[in-house]
């Protein structure tokens, strides 16, 4: 699987599920896609159907009525997948870890493989911990 | 309610880098829009809750985290909530402080949407060149408070940080560029005659209907509905600056726009005003408020979207008896049933965007459903974009933000 | 018109008020809370802000907030309601603003009013996280 990891992590498509957040997040990876940090040279780019995914990008609390949702969606992409959880949400929960409607870190329902913790995360930390698990796989 | 001929669609992602949250469900006959309703409940956190459990100190982290874009809005209308029990006085330096921080986060937001309209429509310079102008605000803030959105500037009795006298030339050297590059994109807006055959007329919201939702911001602002909580109640320094309401009269998305766009201008004369001001008023940025007395307060704040509306029931112990939040989305939404009626299936996007709807701070979830239960799946971004490129073929004239 | 105009003009049917400031918050029964809430909004020109509902120790009380924006002041009328029976009038044939608002304070109180065109669960659709009435203040099984 070596050159298929190679070849991979030169042009990862990333689809974005944003599981109830407060958008901070959102919009730090939306904000990848501009002039200030252009992501699309390192050959990342997002894209709009799970169905062309290599890689997962999850934000936010993960309430119950979307955690449905999100694990639907990790059942459609085609695998490998990789999954990747961004902000100090999917983590810990930051400050709705009492929330009645959390279904718990994002762990508890799909497998990840990293987790950007930051509230929002800078982009440079997303480039970085993207490239990381980039590395990681070659 | 459906008739012959007429199908609920499946509205895909309201924007297409996100995650299909269905939403809304839209009737149409033929590609005629004829009713719509919503299905909520995905981005319910239980905040409310949440805030009743909290002290007055650490409500105002939690508060701030309900939306990203308008991060500093909710805390702001929260510690208006709290000062408003006993008529609290904050000290000067605060008062500038806070009207600064405001300010610049509305340049931030309303270049974000504008942003995001121009890709709706397909003006994709206009995204990139937005997003890039709002970088320099971004970094502003990172200098001011150490992070780039959640700010956490806000405390009862005045801010938590004060703002070093190093940073105020630069506060202007960030934002001159920002200023030009949006009194370019003015002009050309109101110069480009494809951005206005599809936005003049498109998704209008009338006078009657914008007071009868309660519609706030610029939504109801483009309808001519003359209110601005900055100017009807202000708090922190909106009394002492001067500024200008931006009211228009038609409601549709264009007028919507040209408010947004205008506003920038506007904070950025604030913001100007108040860095001036900060330079000659020494003192303290805050006074210790050791409790907060029992009782009641209603404090609002005017984000980028409109009023934000914070009701605060206390007792005199250290947390509240109940923290009631509206976020200015929850009554711009349900204005969808009247601006999207008889709209073309193509304009649905931009209307639904066109009052910036902050999902998080509202709870989004739009369910377009079938007449006869078939889920058609229709690509509305692509349909919007298709819109603009033929009435760019009509059009002989070069556009300077195609 | 001035508060004491309001208080006024109302004395019958305000039973208690408050006023801070620009802030007059006044308890009403809750057969006049459709008077009251059209005179606001029709001749006063009042915008609904929103609407707060509390659980307190012998049942609910629902408070609407009325924004008068040319004077930069609120009128908030409250309305007591029994646990048993926790029922009032709906005030969205007034302003529809009131739809959304009401229907949230159903899902998170349980708290019904009558002549609502459409009291349907704005949360808790499909929504398993949102059990029973969540703002209450109830003991969990």
């Amino acid at each position: 699987m070596g050159w298929y990891n190679r070849v991979l992590t030169k042009s990862l498509w990333v689809f974005h599920v944003s599981a109830s957040p407060c958008n901070n997040c959102d919009i730090e990876i939306l904000d990848l896609l501009t002039p200030a940090y252009d992501v699309e040279r390192f050959g990342i780019r997002l894209v709009g159907s799970i169905r062309h995914a290599d890689l997962l990008l999850v934000t936010g609390v993960v309430g119950r009525k979307i955690s449905t949702r999100v694990l639907r969606l990790y059942h459609q992409a085609p695998k490998p997948i990789l999954v990747v959880a961004v902000g100090t949400c999917p983590a810990g929960g930051s400050t709705f870890k009492e929330s009645y409607t959390r279904a718990g870190p994002l762990d508890k329902v799909l497998p990840v493989d990293i987790f950007i913790p930051g509230c929002p995360p800078k982009p440079e930390a997303i480039i970085a911990g993207i490239i990381k698990l980039a590395e990681r796989l070659t | 309610m459906s008739g012959q001929g007429s199908y609920n669609l499946p509205v895909g992602p309201f924007h297409p880098l996100l995650e299909e949250a269905e939403f809304f469900k839209l009737r149409v006959e033929g590609e005629t829009v004829v009713g719509i309703e919503f299905e909520t409940g995905w981005m319910h956190r239980g905040i409310e809750r949440i805030c009743e459990q909290k002290t007055f100190d650490q409500v105002l982290f939690t508060v701030e985290r309900i939306c990203g874009i308008c991060s500093t809005s909710h805390p702001f209308a929260c510690v208006n909530a709290l000062e408003d029990i006993e008529k609290i006085e904050i000290p000067p330096r605060a008062r500038y402080i806070r009207t600064l921080i405001g300010e610049l986060e509305r340049i931030h937001s309303h270049l974000l949407w504008l942003g995001l309209a121009g890709h709706f429509i397909g003006y994709d310079t206009l995204w990139m060149w937005a997003w890039k102008y709002r970088e320099p605000v971004l970094e502003l803030m990172e200098l001011i408070s150490g992070n780039r959105n959640h700010y956490a500037m806000m405390r009862v009795g005045g801010v938590r940080r004060d703002v070093p006298a190093e940073v105020l030339p630069v506060i202007r050297e960030k934002l001159s560029p920002v200023q030009k590059k949006v009194e370019m994109i003015a002009a050309a807006a109101a110069d480009d005659p494809v951005l206005k055959s599809r936005l003049q007329g498109v998704g209008v919201l009338s006078r009657e209907a914008a007071v009868d939702y309660g519609a706030v911001g610029p939504t109801a602002r483009a309808s001519g509905v003359d209110i601005d909580v900055r100017r009807d109640e202000p708090t922190a320094a909106y009394g002492e600056v001067e500024f200008k309401v931006i009211v228009r009269e038609n409601g549709d998305v264009y007028d919507k726009l040209v408010v947004r766009v205008l506003e920038i201008l506007e904070s950025i004369k604030i913001v100007e005003q108040v860095t001036e001001k900060l330079k000659t008023t020494p003192g303290p940025y805050y006074y210790d408020i050791k409790e907060i007395p029992p009782g009641e307060g209603i404090g609002r704040y005017e984000a980028p979207r409109g009023e934000v509306f914070h009701h605060i029931r206390t007792d005199g112990s250290n947390r509240p008896v109940r923290h009631k939040i509206r976020a200015p989305s929850y009554v711009n939404i349900p204005t969808y049933a009247a601006s999207c009626l008889n709209l073309p299936l193509a304009d649905v996007l931009i209307t639904t965007a066109a009052v910036d709807p902050c999902y998080c701070c509202t709870e989004r979830s739009l369910v377009i459903v079938d007449g006869h239960d078939r889920r058609l799946s229709v690509d509305l971004l692509a349909l919007s974009r298709e819109k603009t490129e033929r009435l760019k073929k009509d059009s002989d004239k070069e556009g300077v933000l195609w | 018109m001035s508060y004491e105009e309001f208080l006024t003009r109302f004395r019958e049917k305000i039973l208690s008020y408050r006023q801070n400031g620009n802030r007059l918050y006044f308890e009403i029964r809750k057969d006049d809370i459709r008077e009251i809430a059209r005179f606001l909004f029709a001749e006063l020109g009042c915008r609904l802000s929103t609407s707060t509902a509390t659980e307190v120790y012998d049942g609910f009380e629902v408070q609407h907030h009325f924004s008068d924006d040319r004077e930069g002041r609120y009128f908030s009328p409250l309305v007591r309601l029994c646990r048993e029976e926790p029922e009032m009038d709906s005030i969205a044939p007034v302003t529809k603003a009131a739809a959304w608002i009401e229907r949230e304070i159903h899902d998170l109180f349980g708290i019904v009013f009558q002549g609502h065109p459409d009291l349907q669960p704005l949360l808790k659709e499909d929504n398993e996280g949102v059990v029973g009435y969540p703002l209450r203040h109830e003991r969990k099984e």
